[in-house]
């Protein structure tokens, strides 16, 4: 293994989180090229990583119980919640959809929310278990998250799409708006975490 | 000296490694001997080819929102929907706020990246400083992590599966335009952000 680099915050630099630009940690307090304020750390991350997740997890159960899509034909009418799309994708013989949906909105969101706070966890305690798996599920959180507002798509397509009147129509339910609002606050707390935090140095 | 930068330096976006700056391949990915994380990437693409691909992706663009994503014909009464419809239909449910998340992912955010790129490659193609620069550089940071065309894509595929059942469905253009335009969009992101902030520092030198 290559000898540990030494961090920016330890040679007294500072890596402009905007922009990239490398400068003094006791010049300027913002980046000449980009003008925003400099830190070493994101400030307050983890609480803020913290607060996104309790949002995210709450929202999480409304999400899950309440209908996300109502339809209506001449055979009645039905609500569906999240897993109950799944199942009838399953039915109809798509389970290869199905698998993509089950991934997207049950997995990837609770998984999503249970890998943050671990991250949360560990680099609260200045932890250094396991340090490059723990960059690398960060990453995999970053790059997979917003797969999760398929559903979104999903039925707002289905309702410009099955607008048939009174033979067939979709409508969009409470469900998917606290399913829209699960994305965006794990969105959240993935981009407040600062990754550096894993490789905790003298300073902390 | 107060101000001091090091342009010589790179810092990991991911551990705060320190390595030495030099000059990448177009066949070359640098990454952090720490973290694993992505420090840089050369570019086959120079500031023409990166613009040509944000002018194709405004194209594509244009026609994926005009054209229809599918056609659906039930016994006999046929309906076309293009993306504006169908957030319109959303809307129109009052259920504003998805129809406004599903707006602002699926046709504003790709927008605005495709635009930001365009203002801001074009003049740097001409050796000129793009007017409002910083603005638009941290605009496009922004908007590029909000940008889901190809989730969209995705999304459209399953509800053409999932309304099957109700109606028949066939493919329109719009659908494969969003398909041309995850691909140059992907494309376009693989080129980064940082290296339009070195490329920017560099022209206006």
């Amino acid at each position: 293994m290559p000898p540990e680099p030494s961090s920016a915050r330890s040679r007294g630099l500072v890596r402009c989180t905007h922009c990239g630009l490398v400068s003094r940690i006791d010049g300027a307090p913002g980046c000449v090229r980009c003008r925003l304020p400099l830190h070493s750390r994101k400030p307050h991350s983890l609480q803020r990583t913290a607060a996104w997740l309790i949002v995210a997890a709450v929202l999480y159960i409304p999400a899950n119980l309440l209908p996300v899509m109502g339809t209506e034909s001449v055979l009645g009418a039905y609500e569906h919640t999240l897993l109950g799309g799944i199942v009838e994708l399953w039915e109809s013989g798509s389970w290869e959809l199905s698998l993509i949906v089950f991934v997207a909105s049950i997995a990837v969101p609770i998984v999503k929310i249970a890998a943050l706070a671990l991250l949360t966890a560990t680099a609260a305690a200045r932890s250094r278990w396991r340090q490059l798996e723990r960059a690398k599920l960060y990453r995999l959180v970053e790059t997979v998250g917003y797969w999760s507002m398929l559903d979104v798509f999903v039925v707002v397509l289905l309702v410009g799409m099955v607008s048939f009147g009174a033979l067939a129509s979709v409508s969009p339910e409470p469900g998917l708006l606290a399913f829209g609002a699960v994305v965006i606050a794990t969105m959240l707390a993935a981009s407040s975490f600062d990754a550096r935090l894993i490789w905790p140095d003298a300073h902390g | 000296m107060e101000g001091e930068t090091y342009s010589g330096l790179v810092a990991c976006a991911e551990c705060d490694a320190v390595y030495a700056r030099r000059p990448l391949r177009s066949d070359e990915i640098a990454r952090c001997v720490r973290c694993n994380a992505l420090l840089g990437r050369g570019h086959r693409l120079g500031t023409d080819g990166q613009l040509a691909l944000a002018a194709a992706a405004l194209i594509v663009f244009v026609i994926g929102n005009l054209s229809p994503l599918v056609t659906l014909d039930l016994r006999g009464r046929e309906t076309v929907l293009t993306l504006p419809q169908a957030i319109a239909a959303t809307w129109q449910t009052g259920e504003q706020v998805v129809a406004l998340l599903a707006l602002a992912t699926a046709f504003v955010f790709p927008l605005a990246v495709i635009a930001l790129r365009l203002w801001l490659l074009a003049p740097i193609a001409f050796g000129r400083r793009p007017p409002g620069l910083v603005f638009a550089l941290h605009a496009l940071t922004w908007v590029t992590r909000w940008s889901m065309a190809e989730v969209f894509l995705l999304g459209a595929l399953i509800a053409i599966v999932r309304s099957a059942g109700l109606a028949d469905v066939s493919l329109g253009y719009g659908l494969a335009a969003y398909g041309v335009l995850s691909v140059l969009l992907t494309a376009e992101q693989l080129t980064g952000v940082h290296g339009l902030w070195r490329r920017v520092a560099e022209a206006a030198a």
